[in-house]
């Protein structure tokens, strides 16, 4: 088969598996409208916390344009793409164990890395709409500034974030097949990414030695080139670092990740315990 | 983390057969033999340890996607679609993951289904379907990229006795008579296999004892019926392995 109807067939698989969830999530009609008021709360508790927190020297040490709450919002909403990142091809695994349809998903022509980057569409579709609502609410009650931001390098940076997380969740996905339960892959790297990420605070906080282990998270630049783009109003020239790193990170992981996931379904392939919790 | 001859244990030995075009085997056996495992290797969900399996002149292990070109897989569970999407939903989603246009998709679903007696289920969401019509459900998804060998684990399983019967009289006048198709079933139900078999593999803890028509299986062990034939069998294997 040549490789242009070969990208059009994964294309519309990808699409497939997207209507797939998008159908399953609209059967749950009321979490969208839960969903939008859990972000007006979580924007409000921001604001209030910011009012409480914020002093001339907590402004001086930010970058330039923002004020605590918009840092912090910014921090928030984006690092959330980390979690759904790391958490959605494992999510969509163990639902595809506990349905029942993994074994029926795994006899089509369609190979499992393909099922699980379809599955993961609608999460990180997901996540962007209830980023926007949690912007949208910051800049509708709260004065969120929204005027002047480079949207097109937010994108940017966006989309290689989304790709260098994605390397990250694979990884994730390749211990949950092997070890079933209690993935500290997914645990070590939130919580070292809380910490010194940039999440709620700059990195200049941050002793010397975990500034350097920050710059070895791709959520550090993945911050920093969405405060940059939204808050500070780079161009996308000024981006380019950012954007740089997570495509490095990118191009490191997904190979890597994508090594270990076939390793990792052969040897359950072999031990038999591929649909095993 | 364990080297994976750690975490095998021998679950088929030195099995052999071969099925021709538009023939149905049973597999039978007691729990534990082996059958689900077969069925699995040969639908490229297991890969083998050691030997070799081929279907339709394809191997399994070395070609594992030009195999599931070529086959259907149903498991009796009555849990394995998307039960808040609608039948058509399911069956639609698996046929594009089966490489089928969305034109061709349409066709195939109204197709099948009538048949099937699904025509006025497909807007539905399987949650709302009964048991049986599920099981229909999950024969048409098997059935709808025409795969030409069938495999069935326990296809009646959780089905009552009527819906049993009906679902055994389509398996064999349309999937088998109709479209032809070679069919390899697991079963502990020996009426069912004595049903739609036109030959019978008999597994024994991992072993091939027996694989021949009913009635060449029944004068090889001296028994009137199945069930006794399977006794004998297994005993005598029993006896042989101590």
């Amino acid at each position: 088969m040549r490789r242009a109807p070969q990208i059009s067939l994964m294309l519309r698989k990808l699409w497939l598996l997207f209507r797939r969830d998008l159908a399953v999530a609209r059967s749950y009609r009321a979490a969208f409208a839960v969903e939008i008021f859990q972000a007006l709360f979580g924007s409000a508790g921001f604001y209030f916390l910011s009012r409480f927190v914020e002093s001339p020297k907590l402004e001086r040490s930010l970058p330039s344009g923002a004020n605590y709450f918009s840092f912090a919002l910014v921090g928030i909403a984006f690092f959330d793409y980390l979690s759904v990142g790391l958490s959605t091809f494992d999510a969509s695994l163990e639902e595809a164990r506990q349905n029942g349809t993994l074994e029926n998903l795994l006899v089509t022509q369609t190979s499992l890395p393909v099922i699980l980057a379809g599955s993961s569409l609608y999460p990180f579709v997901w996540m962007s709409l209830r980023t926007a609502v949690y912007i949208g609410w910051g800049a509708v009650l709260f004065g969120f500034p929204l005027r002047g931001a480079n949207w097109l390098g937010a994108f940017l940076v966006l989309g290689a974030s989304v790709l260098a997380f994605s390397g990250l969740g694979i990884l994730s996905a390749s211990y949950l097949l092997v070890f079933k339960r209690g993935n500290p892959v997914n645990w070590a790297i939130l919580g070292l990414s809380s910490v010194v990420g940039g999440m709620l605070y700059p990195i200049s906080v941050l002793p010397v030695w975990l500034q350097y282990l920050a710059r070895l998270t791709p959520v550090t630049y993945s911050l920093e080139g969405m405060r940059a783009a939204i808050l500070g109003h780079a161009s996308t020239r000024e981006l380019l670092p950012s954007i740089a790193g997570l495509v490095l990170f990118a191009a490191v992981l997904l190979p890597l990740s994508f090594a270990i996931f076939s390793w990792a379904l052969r040897r359950t392939k072999i031990t038999g315990t591929l649909t095993h919790f | 983390m364990q080297p994976v001859s750690r975490l095998t244990v021998p679950a088929l030995r030195g099995i052999s057969f071969e099925v021709k075009p538009g023939e149905v085997l049973a597999v039978v056996g007691a729990n534990g033999a082996g059958k689900s495992t077969l069925l699995r290797i040969l639908t490229t969900l297991l890969i083998p340890t050691r030997g070799r399996a081929q279907v339709c002149g394809f191997d399994v292990a070395r070609a594992p996607a030009k195999v599931r070109l070529q086959i259907g897989y149903h498991t009796g569970g009555d849990a394995c679609f998307y039960s808040r999407l609608s039948a058509r939903e399911n069956l639609v989603l698996f046929a594009g993951l089966n490489n089928i246009s969305a034109t061709e998709t349409a066709k195939r679903i109204a197709e099948i289904t009538g048949p099937f007696g699904l025509g006025e289920l497909l807007d539905r969401q399987v949650r709302t379907l009964s048991t049986g019509n599920i099981h229909r459900l999950g024969l048409a998804r098997a059935m709808l990229h025409r795969p030409s060998v069938l495999f069935l684990d326990e296809p009646t399983r959780s089905l009552d006795p009527l819906a049993a019967a009906d679902f055994r009289r389509f398996l064999l006048q349309d999937v088998v008579g109709r479209h032809g198709t070679t069919m390899i079933f697991a079963s502990h139900m020996l009426a069912e296999v004595e049903q739609l078999a036109g030959r019978i593999a008999v597994l024994d803890s991992g072993r091939l004892l027996a694989c021949d028509t009913l009635a060449g299986l029944k004068a090889a062990a001296g028994a009137d019926t199945l069930e006794e034939t399977l006794e004998i069998l297994t005993r005598r294997n029993s006896r042989e392995a101590q």
